[in-house]
């Protein structure tokens, strides 16, 4: 018994020498792998610095400088090139410059009177559907009359002469006043047009497009007002048309019935 | 035997007793976190030099082209603001087309004033027709024109040709009429047009003006197509005219060439 004490005692004398042997290598290596962790962790540190401080030095810093030269780039080319300020105010001067030109040459022309009538009656006709002025289209009718005489009184005339006079003179009369209208509204786009020229004069670049826009459209109303003039000469030109296609049937029947009444005197003698 | 068992036993315990003291200076003497933030750890002293080197370059590499590039920007958007869209052009362009507003409703009016002039029923009911800038109005044209001008001549009462020359000038007569209440029309809304497009750029933008540009061209293009329509009618119109003389003409010499035959006869017969 008691050697088998003695020799477990001696074993565990041994496997704890053993052991504390290990517990030694254990401890330092405890020690030490913190040590080597913290080295790793700096060699990590300082390549993200590396890789932050080159991609700051390359690709970033590279590229703003691109985008820097770029910027100043397309800068003086909107300055010098597209919009260069000595240009835009030589063609503001431009306009400044034709404006003074030809507006008073344009205005001399404008101000010639084509009045050629001589007698009096002529000359008031002349004078009011020259007027431009819409306000004296009453008075067409009463000086038209005047001079071209009223329709034909019933026992004077055939009714189908009658009513071809009537819209003769309607349509004559017609197409004066809406020449005098016409004057008008060329005065007004005159107008127009003239501050259309010196809001040019004062325009950016910018807002160009916008006078340009508003010409258009000035140019819209003029293109309407011109139609409604053709408009005017069509109905004329198709009443007169209609008038001599008018003669030609009447005359139509005025000789059939000539050439039956002398059959009937050549058949009665 | 007692003695040499205490004796290994005391050794064992003094052992443990040494171990465990070892540990206790180990574990003092690793590095606790103070001395790092105290700067005196090498790794701190590498960083900052990292940091120095990195705020360096971001004060040179970056913050300088950027602001490089801020001022470049600043330079354009001023340039833009003051030369090329100044705000005081584009209020006054919208301002024109305020007044242009006033301008173009007074001329649509006078174009509305009351022009008919006919003083007999028949004239002043075709006329009216011819003035109303109706398209509905077209069969109404029709009807007036026969009533006024009358149809073409019975069969009876005329030759073939001369029937034939009044029927073409009595269309072409009536459809001048009837182009010229179309184009009236057409005019009358291409004013309207022309208005609400002038009304839009009462509010437009310079960026926005163009495409209103755009469509009053487009509405320019339609405007001078109806013009353009409206001349073509006026030719017909003169060329039926010219036609109408021609044939005439004609029909007075194929009149005056039988009269002649007749007459030669009469007198031959006379003689014999």
């Amino acid at each position: 018994m008691k050697t088998k004490t003695l020799e477990f005692l001696r074993n565990f004398q041994h496997q704890l020498s053993r052991s504390r042997r290990w517990l030694v290598v254990v401890v330092i290596s405890l020690c030490l792998i913190p040590a080597n962790s913290r080295a790793q962790g700096i060699g990590d540190l300082l390549l993200l610095l590396h890789t932050i401080t080159t991609t700051l030095q390359g690709p970033i810093g590279d590229a703003l400088t691109e985008m820097r030269k770029v910027n100043a780039a397309v800068n003086n080319f909107r300055q010098q090139i597209i919009w260069p300020l000595a240009l835009i105010s030589q063609a503001r001067s431009f306009v400044s410059a034709t404006r003074a030109h030809y507006t008073g040459l344009m205005s001399q022309i404008e101000g010639i009177k084509n009045n050629s009538a001589t007698l009096a009656l002529p000359m008031q006709l002349e004078s009011v559907f020259r007027s431009a002025q819409s306000g004296s289209m009453g008075q067409i009718p009463s000086i038209y009359t005047q001079i071209y005489q009223p329709v034909a009184l019933s026992g004077s005339a055939q009714p189908a002469q009658r009513n071809l006079m009537d819209i003769d003179d309607a349509m004559s009369m017609d197409s004066l006043k809406t020449a005098m209208v016409s004057d008008q509204t060329s005065q007004s786009m005159l107008t127009l047009a003239d501050s259309l020229e010196q809001q040019a004069m004062t325009a950016a670049p910018g807002s160009a497009s916008m006078v340009t826009a508003q010409a258009r459209v000035a140019d819209l109303e003029t293109q309407a007002q011109l139609a409604k003039m053709l408009a005017a000469q069509l109905r004329e030109e198709a009443t007169k048309l209609a008038h001599q296609n008018a003669l030609l049937k009447q005359r139509s029947v005025a000789t059939q019935n000539l050439q039956n009444q002398i059959q009937q005197v050549l058949t009665h003698p | 035997m007692k003695t040499t068992t205490r004796s290994r036993l005391w050794k064992v315990l003094r052992n443990a007793a040494a171990v465990a003291c070892g540990l206790v200076v180990v574990i003092t003497l690793l590095p606790s976190k103070a001395r790092s933030q105290l700067g005196l750890d090498p790794c701190c002293a590498m960083m900052q030099i990292g940091l120095n080197t990195i705020s360096g370059l971001l004060r040179n590499s970056v913050a300088s082209p950027l602001g490089s590039i801020q001022q470049s920007q600043q330079q354009s958007a001023t340039f833009e603001q003051q030369v090329v869209f100044p705000l005081a052009a584009i209020n006054q362009a919208r301002n024109m087309a305020v007044q242009f507003e006033g301008q173009f409703v007074q001329m649509r009016q006078l174009f509305q004033l009351p022009i008919g002039s006919a003083t007999l029923p028949m004239p002043q009911m075709l006329e009216q027709s011819l003035l109303s800038g109706n398209p509905g109005a077209m069969p109404q044209i029709t009807s007036n024109y026969y009533s006024l001008y009358g149809t073409v001549m019975a069969p009876a009462n005329a030759p073939q040709q001369v029937r034939n020359l009044v029927d073409m000038t009595d269309a072409e007569a009536q459809a001048a009429m009837k182009k010229a209440v179309e184009i009236d029309a057409l005019a009358n809304l291409e004013l309207q047009a022309a208005e609400q497009i002038n009304q839009q750029l009462q509010t437009t933008a310079p960026g926005t003006s163009t495409i209103l540009e755009a469509e009053t061209a487009a509405w320019l293009v339609r405007a001078n197509a109806y013009t353009q329509s409206a001349m073509a009618e006026l030719v017909r119109v003169r060329s039926i005219e010219l036609a109408n003389s021609s044939g005439q003409l004609k029909f007075s010499a194929s009149h005056t060439a039988t009269l002649q035959s007749t007459g030669n006869q009469v007198l031959q017969q006379g003689v014999q």
